[in-house]
């Protein structure tokens, strides 16, 4: 029996100090190696969902299961801590640390977890050899491996993005908006480089999104359910 | 190591704006280093200019004013002592020897110490007996009359006139070089060259009580008494040994047979009964009156510490102020380390190894700026102040204000550190735009 990626059952969320709830979600599950795309609306509370799945925040109600882990039965150390050891975040852009070099920013994972320095060099063996792997499945030429984060294109610093995201075998990729920064030819690319490099670790991916589009790319789509009311986007 | 590593990196991407705040750091650590190691050395040279000197003997007065003309050849004498008491002090039981002092005369600035050939045996700095970089001592003049034109020079005073053995030097009289005051038909031989001591003995020119005599022969009114003369003639006959012993001394130093004794033979000497025209004696430890002296500088020498704090403290608060402006430009770094696994906790340690790292660096740059100062002030400070500064690691005293501005440094750390902890909290992944 595989471990479900992914379980959200009767989640309500809301901001500390707001009576009123963002949002409900009844149920949202995902299984290991799956791809799921989450739709909706600016405000609707999709990043507000990502946050709880990367432990960041806790549902007020419900229970949030990731990689078969009750979030809120850890401490908010532990739940760093597992976001470092087993997910792979991705932002819509600014996702590098641009004082650093591509390769710097690629290995930052498996220098601050033992754990995705382990699983890299059992996997691969060594850092240095995944590292060499993703950037070649990602597109990265090596001349860039060396240059400052900061002197990238936009579409370069996703994929390296995704390379750090991905270094050391996480279970779950979770991507913000990964897209909306690209352009329409580079959309696409990037996704399909990362959805098939994440499928080829049997990294599952979950990805917020405003654009349709590119919904079709994915296994499963969700929709964020309708606002209830306007006032708590303040 | 990972997030000090991280820090510095992170830092150094910012090297424009933390390198001005961390210059005036380490401005303001040079101000507070430099005062403090100068007062240091200042006692320093102060006391070593007369380890070996039990009491120091002249007319009743001031004894920190004694002690400064007549050691340190600050400042000038208003009342000179008789010639007769020296004998008198000589015939103490407790007393080894004596080392009388005349001044008032000097060469191109450096005073000019009219002494005895005692003064080369028994005078000590830093507890060292004075040594020859060439030649020898001057004679006494009581056996060798030649002796009446011999001239020892200290090493500054040698170095700045680039004089050699056997060159003729002209004293002045007084320290106003004009044609009327100088000794110019009296002039004298270098026969010996003092090594450095680092005190005010380097800066000084050394004749004899008798030769000091003779050049004032005939001067009444303070000038040349061949300035009147139609003719001069410095051919003229040296007067004789009998006229040459002085009537007056500017001051005695004594050194006694055990230090025990100090007080008693201070005591001795005060009382002796001054004769009809002159004022009773003082016997001054130069311990104590250097202890005098401190108290009255130490207003000023306080006031310029306190200063330095204060301007330590101010350019702290600028490393803080300009670090937690960052910040706000910095929430999408904060953000990604969040989104890595690092919590709160090891965020406010990044920002806090950053800004001590570049505040200690900042403390670093003013210990090595003072000391490349002192380097550079070396030979105004000797010259001006008769201050013999030294250089290498810091003193103790420097070290606990080190140790203060390094924990003033990590006090202030803390203030960015809290604030990206809690702007990390409050952002979580998604930091404003």
């Amino acid at each position: 029996m595989t471990i479900a990626a992914l379980e959200l059952r009767n989640i309500e969320f809301a901001w500390p100090n707001q009576a009123k709830s963002l949002f409900v979600i009844p149920e949202l599950s995902l299984q290991q190696g799956q791809t799921l795309f989450i739709g909706g609306p600016s405000g609707s509370g999709k990043s507000s969902l990502l946050s709880l799945i990367a432990g960041i925040q806790l549902p007020r109600h419900g229970s949030c299961q990731v990689l078969g882990i009750s979030l809120s039965q850890l401490s908010a150390s532990e739940r760093d801590r597992f976001r470092g050891e087993h997910l792979g975040l991705i932002f819509q852009q600014f996702n590098l640390l641009p004082f650093l070099t591509v390769e710097e920013n690629i290995e930052l994972p498996s220098k601050l977890f033992a754990s995705r320095f382990q699983k890299s060099t059992q996997i691969f063996g060594s850092v240095q050899k995944h590292i060499d792997m993703l950037c070649n499945a990602l597109h990265l030429r090596p001349s860039l491996r060396g240059r400052q984060a900061r002197l990238l294109s936009v579409g370069e610093q996703q994929r390296v993005a995704a390379a750090r995201a991905l270094l050391g075998c996480p279970a779950l990729i979770v991507a913000d908006e990964p897209t909306s920064a690209l352009d329409e030819d580079n959309k696409l690319d990037f996704l399909n480089l990362l959805l098939s490099t994440a499928s080829a670790q049997n990294t599952s991916v979950v990805t917020v999104s405003h654009d349709m589009r590119i919904a079709s790319k994915f296994d499963h789509v969700f929709q964020m359910p309708p606002m209830e009311t306007k006032d708590v986007l303040a | 190591m990972f997030w000090l590593n991280l820090a510095w990196k992170s830092a150094w991407s910012r090297k424009y704006s933390l390198g001005l705040v961390a210059v005036s750091v380490c401005l303001s650590v040079i101000v507070l280093l430099a005062v403090q190691q100068i007062r240091t050395d200042a006692k320093r040279s102060f006391s070593n200019a007369l380890s070996g000197v039990d009491l120091v003997v002249g007319p009743r007065g001031s004894p920190t004013d004694l002690l400064l003309y007549s050691v340190f050849q600050l400042g000038t004498p208003t009342q000179n002592m008789p010639y007769a008491d020296l004998q008198r002090i000589k015939e103490m039981p407790a007393v080894a020897w004596t080392i009388p002092i005349q001044l008032g005369d000097s060469l191109d600035g450096f005073p000019v110490m009219g002494t005895s050939v005692d003064f080369f045996k028994h005078y000590r700095s830093s507890g060292q007996a004075l040594t020859f970089q060439s030649g020898e001592a001057f004679q006494d003049p009581q056996i060798q009359p030649t002796a009446l034109m011999q001239v020892v020079m200290g090493s500054e005073v040698a170095k700045s006139k680039k004089a050699k053995l056997k060159d003729n030097f002209a004293l002045t009289h007084g320290y106003q070089a004009i044609e009327e005051t100088i000794h110019s038909d009296h002039p004298f031989q270098l026969v010996g060259i003092l090594k450095p001591t680092g005190t005010p003995l380097d800066r000084s020119v050394l004749i004899s009580l008798e030769a000091f005599e003779s050049l004032h022969v005939g001067w009444g009114l303070g000038l040349r008494p061949s300035a009147f003369d139609a003719k001069p003639d410095p051919q003229k006959d040296l007067p004789g040994l009998a006229e040459l012993t002085p009537s007056e001394l500017t001051a005695v130093w004594v050194g006694l047979h055990s230090r025990a004794t100090v007080f008693s033979a201070r005591k001795a000497i005060e009382s002796l009964k001054p004769s009809a025209s002159s004022l009773p004696l003082m016997a001054v430890l130069p311990g104590v009156a250097l202890d005098e002296l401190w108290q009255i500088v130490r207003v000023v020498e306080n006031a310029l510490i306190v200063m330095g704090a204060l301007v330590a403290v101010c350019s702290l608060l600028g490393v803080v102020s300009v670090l937690l402006v960052g910040l706000s430009a910095r929430r999408k770094e904060l953000a990604i380390y969040r989104s890595l696994g690092a919590g709160p906790y090891a965020i406010f340690m990044a920002i806090a190894w950053e800004s001590f790292l570049v505040c200690s660096l900042a403390i670093a740059a003013g210990v090595l700026g003072t000391q490349l100062l002192i380097v550079t002030c070396q030979e105004f400070l000797l010259q001006n102040f008769g201050i013999q500064t030294h250089n290498g690691w810091p003193e103790l005293e420097a070290c606990y204000s080190i140790g203060l501005l390094l924990v003033g440094a990590l006090l202030a750390s803390m203030l960015p550190a809290w604030r990206a902890y809690r702007i990390s909290l409050s952002d979580g992944l998604h930091p404003p735009n």
